[in-house]
């Protein structure tokens, strides 16, 4: 599937939307959405969980004490949500690369989609769980 | 003026060989996964949505390992504080740069892509990607002299 590009005659680049496979599919749109929240979550994650920690990794009690934080817990949360979202979208995309068919494809979205919220699920059901040792 | 961009499903066309009317650009490979391990006629493009698809993959598994491994959390601080300490290991901090390799790879050439993708910066793309992997070899240095040198 190829999209092509123009550059306007205003000066900035345009979808050409006459053929069918011109346009971005939803798939891409979303990706890029995530990615760019990703990018900023995964560089939070990092910085203050591994390399603004003494030894890089947190023992147990100052795990609870991060997590118990409201603002890291939207962030973590969040950051759950999004990369997980972002990470199954791309798997995706890898998956149609085999050409399969629409149908096929509609279904492998489907599967997906329940892994998102399993992983989501259990992600909460983890946070909670460790909040609750405070 | 007018450039091909694939979007799903192939490369993201860094100066693709491509011929006036074409849909696509014109090239000898195979389609789909297997055209990653076809190494004929190919670009500088091709290498970078070989790259990223490989760290994409590489960083969702360990996603998973990671949400399997937080696991022990839950178990308690015995649990939990001894695999802090199995993974403060030399073998284990190498595997974090490893990680740190994926993670810029795929962020800074992600930029890249969605840059082009929404038609920004279409005819720099090899400048641009040249720049993020130095960006990115600089980062993953600096971070992996943190990594083995913090205790």
């Amino acid at each position: 599937m190829a999209a092509r590009i123009e550059r306007s005659r205003a000066g900035g680049a345009t979808w050409t939307p006459s053929a069918e496979a011109e346009r971005p599919t939803w798939g891409w749109i979303w990706q890029a959405v995530s990615g760019a929240l990703v990018l900023g979550l995964v560089t939070l994650h990092m910085i203050a969980n591994h390399f603004v920690v003494k030894q890089g990794l947190r023992d147990f009690q100052d795990v609870v004490a991060y997590l118990s934080n409201p603002v890291i817990l939207v962030l973590e949360v969040l950051f759950l949500f999004v990369v997980s979202w972002h990470g199954l979208l791309g798997l995706r995309a890898v998956i149609f690369d085999f050409g399969f068919s629409p149908r096929t494809e509609r279904r492998i979205t489907r599967v997906l989609i329940v892994a998102w919220v399993l992983t989501v699920l259990y992600g909460l059901w983890l946070t909670s769980t460790v909040i609750g040792y405070k | 003026m007018s450039e091909q961009v694939r979007l799903r499903g192939g490369e993201p066309g860094l100066a693709a060989p491509t011929v006036p009317g074409a849909s696509r650009p014109v090239s000898p490979r195979r389609r789909g996964p297997l055209g990653w391990v076809d190494v004929r006629g190919r670009r500088l493009g091709s290498w970078a949505f070989i790259l990223n698809r490989l760290t994409g993959l590489g960083v969702l598994l360990y996603l998973y390992l990671h949400l399997v491994i937080l696991s022990q959390l839950a178990r308690g601080p015995a649990a939990w504080d001894s695999f802090v300490s199995l993974a403060l290991s030399p073998a284990f901090l190498l595997l974090d740069v490893v990680l740190l390799f994926g993670l810029l790879a795929h962020g800074l050439n992600g930029i890249r892509v969605t840059l082009v993708g929404f038609g920004l910066v279409i005819d720099r793309q090899k400048a641009m990607f040249a720049a993020f992997m130095v960006l990115g070899a600089l980062v993953l240095l600096v971070g992996a002299l943190r990594i083995f040198t913090t205790g």
